[in-house]
């Protein structure tokens, strides 16, 4: 088990191995690449002082609910457009493709014009990137779902909502499920951005600082801990997916070209 | 050209019939209102809240103040030129990203397959790096100036290409290849007739979702560390309260991604038909239809795209050359 572990592993530590050895003898300026291990030592070194514990609050604390805004309007909205609505998704597809293509950071200026500078311009922003993989996503699980399901579904009297709770949702679970996982990603991507550019805490608030500061430690750091809380929340989603969505199903209820 | 006139539709559409006209031109119509009517209304709706004063012009001018602003923008700060510019960032780092991506997927997936799985984790964690918070490490590498924007830019795109064609070159039929195994092909011969073919499908869905996430990051590198492109103008904009100059330039940013998401789904369909459907649900247009376009729309489609490369690469080398050469950055 633990080769198995050191094989799946081996390349992330062979890189990791690499760059420490490279920075250690010099080969590339430790002053600019300092060596893995001393950013895991500044790492330790900021938690242990309490600088890096708030910003990471901060930074998760307009991620998650941005993300849980999109998510909570994004699923239905998609999954009603894709299965009640069919007519009203023609009509509304043009409009939708326009506004995805709305960058937040075009709003950004705008949204603050709304909103004032606070926490509100940056969750809004994080769930406006979300929301669109969500809803489109949606949309379509719920349009590719195998129309003889439904059928039979009709056939043994199922209303409306009945079909969409029993056949929709967990037929278009996994493809929801993607669009979601997809949106997480995004929801960093997005919020590192938006706090580099304008935010006064918060992990891109620390890159943006560090950089400004030459503290080429601390951006190592910094980045690190990004790169570290994104496979996190990854990870955790897909935990959370297999144990309570229906990806199982996924083989013999969207089978492509049906 | 005889066989194509006598296998087009014309004939079985009665040219006489009274009725066919009126109702084809209703049924035109309809289909056009359907897919435009609420993008007329909305835009409608936004000109009519600017001149009936339901919202402040200074906070959200109407549609023709927007449009005035895109005209002036283009006469006194030379908006093409900025649009070049950003336009040929995403392709210069689109470029890059493929020409790194799918060769590194083909060696990984083909050449040494048990070295590539042992790469997979490495590569995830990278392409789940944010990609914005390389740019200043990409700095301290490359410098000032255009490199690091590309680099992000290339950072964007290659994760997408690289998994779609990684999966794509380990899953080629095996079938296909036995067959041309059996009737001995060349190495050379499998790998341009079956391979590659089988395989760039995915590679170009991979390219779509970087170009997608290309442009999103590009704008917010602009607007945080550039001299030109459409990002610095909102930027700019956004410092001195010129919010007109701000919706005009979203605008040009979101034709614009309309425009190469369109671009990008006609060459789909075109070229590179036998994939099935390019499967990324949140693209919306990837649900258009399959009629066959017009051969010189497509050209000129293509032409176009490529003048518009040229144009946007030439720009950025000149804006390079103009920043090393002025004293005085």
């Amino acid at each position: 088990m633990i080769f198995a572990f050191i094989r799946k592993y081996a390349a992330i530590i062979g890189f990791l191995g690499l760059w420490e050895g490279l920075s250690r003898l010099r080969v590339i300026d430790p002053l600019f690449f300092p060596p893995f291990t001393q950013v895991v030592a500044e790492i330790v070194h900021l938690l242990r002082i309490g600088v890096l514990g708030p910003q990471i609050k901060a930074s998760l604390q307009r991620a998650i609910p941005g993300f849980l805004l999109a998510t909570l309007m994004g699923v239905p909205l998609g999954l009603l457009l894709g299965s009640w609505f069919k007519t009203l998704t023609n009509y509304l597809e043009l409009p939708l493709e326009i506004f995805s293509q709305l960058n937040p950071f075009l709003l950004f200026h705008i949204i603050i014009l709304f909103m004032g500078i606070g926490e509100a311009p940056k969750v809004t922003i994080v769930a406006w990137t979300c929301l669109w993989p969500i809803v489109f996503s949606s949309m379509s699980g719920a349009a590719q779902v195998n129309p003889s399901l439904l059928k039979s579904g009709r056939a043994f009297g199922l209303s409306r909502l009945g079909l969409l709770r029993k056949i929709t949702w967990p037929a278009a679970s996994p493809v929801v499920f993607a669009g979601i996982r997809l949106s997480l990603g995004y929801s960093l991507f997005m919020l590192i951005a938006a706090e580099m550019m304008g935010a006064s805490s918060g992990l891109g608030f620390m890159v943006q600082r560090t950089q400004e500061t030459f503290q080429l430690d601390r951006l190592y750091a910094a980045v690190t801990v990004i790169a570290f809380l994104g496979l996190i929340l990854d990870a955790s989603l897909q935990l959370l997916g297999r144990a309570f969505l229906y990806t199982k199903l996924e083989n013999y209820v969207n089978t492509p070209g049906d | 050209m005889s066989d194509a006139k006598t296998l087009s539709p014309e004939p079985l559409i009665p040219l006489e019939s009274p009725s066919a006209a009126p109702s084809e031109v209703a049924a035109w119509l309809g289909a056009k209102l359907r897919r435009y009517g609420i993008l007329l209304f909305l835009l409608g709706l936004w000109e009519l809240s600017g001149r009936a004063h339901w919202v402040d012009q200074t906070v959200v001018p109407s549609l023709t103040l927007t449009l005035k602003a895109i005209a002036q923008m283009w006469q006194r700060i030379d908006l093409g030129s900025h649009i070049l510019i950003s336009l040929g960032r995403v392709i210069f780092g689109l470029l890059i990203g493929l020409s790194v991506g799918a060769p590194m997927a083909y060696v990984l997936a083909r050449a040494w397959p048990k070295l590539g799985q042992n790469f997979e984790s490495l590569w995830r964690v990278f392409g789940l790096i944010n990609p914005y918070c390389l740019f200043p490490i990409f700095v301290i590498m490359f410098g000032l100036g255009e490199t690091p924007k590309i680099a992000v830019l290339a950072w964007v795109s290659l994760w997408p290409i690289f998994f779609g064609a990684e999966t794509a070159f380990r899953n080629v039929n095996p079938q296909l290849l036995k067959t041309a195994l059996s009737m001995n092909c060349r190495s050379w011969a499998i790998f341009w007739r079956i391979t590659l073919p089988a395989s760039l499908p995915a590679i170009f869905t991979g390219a779509r979702i970087g170009v997608e996430m290309s442009f999103f990051i590009l704008i917010a590198a602009e607007m945080t560390g550039a001299t030109a492109g459409l990002g610095w103008i909102i930027h700019n904009a956004g410092a001195a309260y010129q919010t007109e100059r701000i919706y005009g330039a979203g605008v040009c940013v979101v034709i614009l991604g309309v425009g190469i998401n369109r671009f990008l789904e006609l060459i789909r369909q075109n070229f590179l038909a036998w994939g099935e459907g390019d499967g990324i649900p949140w693209l919306l247009s990837s649900r258009a239809s399959k009629q066959p376009t017009n051969r010189l729309v497509l050209w000129l489609c293509c032409l176009i795209f490529a003048l518009v490369m040229a144009l946007g690469f030439w720009k950025i080398f000149q804006g390079e050359n103009l920043i090393l050469s002025s004293p005085n950055p």
